[in-house]
C-alpha cells in the first residue's frame, strides 16, 4: 500500500506538470463538447482527435485521450437535461427526469447534481483503480496464452451477454469484427490474407478509420440535418444550485451508482450504458415515490449519471492491468498507447511507471477541473448547441478526414472509413449496434495468436484450456453465461435490453 | 409470410461467411497441433453463418423489411458521394482546398445555404483548422500544389 501511495505521488508530479495539466484539462474541455454535440459521441470523438496527439509524448497523449473520453461523459448530460437529446448512448436514461426537472424550472439544478454526482462516480472509481490495478496486473504475469485466449472468450461472451442489442445481432456483430481483424499478413506465417494485393492492407485494417467510419460518418449519415434542431432550455446561473431537500434526495442514489457503476465498468460490453439503465431501475425500483420517476426525479439523474461516470472509470481496469480492452473506447486508447510505443499490459506499470501512474494521477485531476469548469460553462455549450447542424456536419466529416489520414497519411484509411460509414448506416437501419464489431477488430490478432499458440503447446489439445487452473475459471464463468444467454434467449424472456428499446422509444416503464 | 428485416440480415451475413470461406481457398488451415494461418477465419465464417442463419430462423420477432425506413437514404447517398470525390482529389488539391470545396459543396448542394455565407463559413473553418494544426499542434497536413 505505501508503494501505491509513493507511485500516486510521482503519478501527480507527472499530472500537474504544467503541459500536463493543460493537456488534462483542454482534453475535459474537448471531451465536453463532444459528449454535448448530437452525432460525435466518445469513440468517434477520440479517434478523430487521435491525430492531434501526434505530436506530444505517451503520457500527454493518453491523459489528453482519457479527458476526452470522461469529459464526453459529463458533456452528455447537457444535451439530456436542456434538449431531451442523449449526446450519448449512457445518456438515454438522463433525458427521462433530467429534461423533466428543466421543464419545471430546475435545469441548472439537474445539470449541477449531474455534474457533481459524475465526479463523485469518478473520483471514487479512480480511488478504487489506484488500488486494485496493480496487484492485478501483478496476477497477470502469470497469464500464458491459454489465460489469455480463455479471457478474450469470456470478454466476447460477456460482452454479448451484456451488450445493448440482442445476443445473435452481438455475436454476428463480434464475428464480423474478428473477420475484418484477420485481413492483413498472418503474424505466425507470414501469409496475405484476404488483402488483394493491397500493400496498405497487409498490416491489417486499423481500427480509427473503421471506428470513425462506423461511429462519425455512420452517424451524420443517419441524420438527416433537417429536423435535428430542437428547443434549448437555457439554465439561469443563479439556479444552478440544487436545494437543500434535492441534494438529499441525490445522496444516496449517488452512493449507489457509484457502487454499480464502478463494478459493471470492469465488465467487458457497453458498460456504462447499462449501468446507467441499471441504475434508473434500481432507484425507481426501491423509491418510496415511483410515481414521480419520469416526471422529474431527482434520484433519476443523481444514479445513472453517477453510474456512467464510475463505468467510466472501470474499464480502466483491465485495460491498465491486463491490457485488455473491454469496450471500442478502451480499445481506441490502447491503439493510441501503441502508436506512441507504449505496449498496454501487465508490464505497463513497471516499464512505464510516468504513463502509468501520470494517467491515474490525471483523472483525479481531471475529474475536479470537470466539475469546476463544467457548471460555470455551461451557458458556453448551450451556444455550441445552437449552431444549425447543417453547419456542423460537414465540419466533422472534414475532422473525420484529417483525424483518419493523418494517422498512416494513407488515403486507403479514408476508403475504408467511407465503406464504414456506409456500413454503419445500413447497421442502424437493421438494428445493429455496430459497438462489439470495432472490439471484435481489436481483440482478433490477440485471440488467433493466443489460441493458436495454446494449441501448438497443447499438441492439438483443446483440454489445455481446462486443465491450467486461471484458464479453467475462466472458462467456467464463460460456459455458465453461454447457459443464462441461452436460457433467456429460448424462453423468449425479456431482458433488460428490451426495457432500454421501451425507454428509448418513449416509454419509462422499467 | 412476409419479407422480415432480419431475413435480409440473416442472408447477408451468410453470404459474408460462405464469401469468406471461398476466400480462404488458398489459405492453409493446418491441423489442431499446427493450426495455419486459414484456421480461425474459417472457424468464424462458419459462426457468421450458423448465427446468420438463427437470425434468419428468427426473423418474425423482427420489423417488416418494408418498415426499414430510408427516408433519409438520399441525404445519405449525396453526402457519401460529395465526401467521395473529396477523397479522390485529397491528395492531389492538398487539405485547404479539397476541404474548403467539400464544405462549400455539402452546404450549397445539399443544405441548399447562399453562396456567400458558404463561401465565408467554408474558407474561414478551414484555414483555422489549418493554422490549428499546421502551427498550433505541430501535425503536418497534405499539402496541395500550391504546397499547402
Amino acid at each position: 500500500m505505501e508503494s501505491t501511495l509513493l507511485s500516486l505521488a510521482h503519478g501527480f508530479s507527472v499530472a500537474l506538470a504544467p503541459a500536463n495539466a493543460w493537456y488534462a484539462f483542454l482534453g475535459c474541455l474537448v471531451g465536453t463538447l463532444v459528449g454535448v454535440l448530437p452525432g460525435v459521441g466518445p469513440l468517434a470523438g477520440i479517434s478523430i482527435l487521435l491525430p492531434v496527439t501526434f505530436g506530444l509524448n505517451a503520457t500527454q497523449a493518453i491523459i489528453m485521450l482519457a479527458g476526452i473520453y470522461y469529459g464526453s461523459q459529463y458533456g452528455g448530460s447537457t444535451t439530456s437535461i436542456l434538449m431531451r437529446i442523449p449526446g450519448e448512448a449512457s445518456s438515454v436514461m438522463t433525458c427521462i427526469d433530467g429534461y423533466a426537472m428543466a421543464k419545471k424550472g430546475r435545469a441548472g439544478a439537474a445539470l449541477c447534481i449531474a455534474a457533481v454526482g459524475s465526479w463523485i462516480g469518478g473520483t471514487f472509481g479512480v480511488l478504487v483503480l489506484t488500488v486494485v490495478a496493480p496487484p492485478l496486473a501483478t496476477i497477470a504475469l502469470r497469464f500464458g496464452p491459454p489465460e489469455y485466449t480463455a479471457l478474450l472468450v469470456l470478454g466476447l461472451i460477456f460482452l454479448a451477454y451484456m451488450s445493448s442489442s440482442s445476443l445473435i445481432r452481438t455475436l454476428l456483430m463480434a464475428c464480423l469484427g474478428l473477420l475484418l481483424g484477420m485481413i492483413g499478413i498472418d503474424n505466425m506465417t507470414g501469409h496475405f490474407r484476404y488483402s488483394f494485393d493491397l500493400a496498405e492492407l497487409g498490416d491489417g485494417i486499423g481500427i480509427v478509420p473503421v471506428a470513425v467510419g462506423l461511429f462519425g460518418l455512420g452517424e451524420i449519415l443517419s441524420t438527416p440535418s433537417a429536423g435535428a434542431v430542437k428547443d434549448i432550455i437555457s439554465p439561469r446561473m443563479r439556479d444552478l444550485l440544487p436545494t437543500r431537500k434535492e441534494w438529499n434526495e441525490a445522496a444516496m442514489p449517488i452512493t449507489r451508482g457509484t457502487l454499480l457503476g464502478f463494478i459493471i465498468g470492469i465488465i467487458p460490453g457497453s458498460a456504462h450504458i447499462i449501468s446507467s439503465f441499471l441504475s434508473y431501475a434500481v432507484e425507481k425500483r426501491i423509491s418510496k415515490h415511483p410515481e414521480q420517476f419520469g416526471k422529474g426525479a431527482v434520484a433519476g439523474v443523481a444514479g445513472p449519471e453517477t453510474a456512467n461516470n464510475a463505468a467510466s472509470t472501470g474499464a480502466f481496469v483491465p485495460l491498465l492491468a491486463l491490457g485488455i480492452p473491454t469496450s471500442p473506447i478502451t480499445a481506441v486508447l490502447i491503439g493510441a498507447l501503441m502508436i506512441h510505443g507504449v505496449s498496454v499490459g501487465p508490464t505497463l506499470v513497471n516499464e512505464h511507471p510516468d504513463v502509468f501512474w501520470g494517467f491515474v494521477a490525471s483523472m483525479y485531476v481531471g475529474n475536479l477541473m470537470l466539475l469546476v469548469l463544467n457548471l460555470p460553462l455551461v451557458s458556453l455549450f448551450v451556444t455550441v448547441l445552437r449552431i444549425p447542424y447543417a453547419y456542423l456536419y460537414p465540419l466533422i466529416i472534414m475532422f473525420c478526414i484529417i483525424g483518419v489520414y493523418e494517422v498512416n497519411n494513407s488515403t486507403v484509411d479514408v476508403w475504408i472509413m467511407l465503406i464504414m460509414g456506409v456500413v454503419g448506416y445500413a447497421l442502424r437501419k437493421f438494428d445493429f449496434d455496430p459497438a462489439p464489431l470495432v472490439l471484435g477488430l481489436v481483440i482478433a490478432p490477440i485471440l488467433e495468436q493466443s489460441l493458436r499458440q495454446s494449441l501448438i503447446m497443447s499438441n492439438g489439445n483443446y483440454l489445455i484450456f481446462f486443465s491450467r487452473p486461471i484458464s479453467l475459471g475462466l472458462m467456467m464463468i464463460s460456459i455458465g453465461l453461454l447457459v443464462l444467454a441461452a436460457y433467456a434467449f429460448v424462453l423468449h424472456r425479456t431482458d433488460w435490453r428490451t426495457k432500454l428499446a421501451k425507454v428509448e422509444a418513449g416509454e419509462t416503464e422499467t | 409470410m412476409s419479407l422480415r428485416a432480419d431475413h435480409v440480415a440473416g442472408v447477408f451475413f451468410i453470404g459474408v461467411g460462405l464469401l469468406v470461406i471461398a476466400l480462404s481457398g488458398d489459405l492453409p488451415t493446418g491441423t489442431l497441433s499446427m493450426p495455419g494461418s486459414g484456421f480461425l477465419p474459417k472457424i468464424v465464417a462458419v459462426l457468421t453463418i450458423f448465427f446468420g442463419l438463427v437470425l434468419a430462423l428468427r426473423a418474425a420477432e423482427s420489423k417488416p423489411f418494408a418498415a426499414v425506413p430510408w427516408a433519409d437514404a438520399k441525404h445519405a447517398a449525396m453526402v457519401v458521394a460529395i465526401t467521395a470525390v473529396a477523397v479522390a482529389l485529397f491528395e492531389w488539391l492538398g487539405f485547404l482546398t479539397t476541404n474548403i470545396l467539400l464544405i462549400f459543396a455539402l452546404l450549397v448542394v445539399i443544405e441548399r445555404r447562399r453562396l456567400l455565407p458558404a463561401t465565408v463559413y467554408s474558407i474561414g473553418v478551414v484555414v483555422v483548422t489549418y493554422v490549428l494544426f499546421a502551427y498550433a499542434l505541430k501535425t503536418p497536413l497534405q499539402a496541395g500544389p500550391l504546397g499547402f
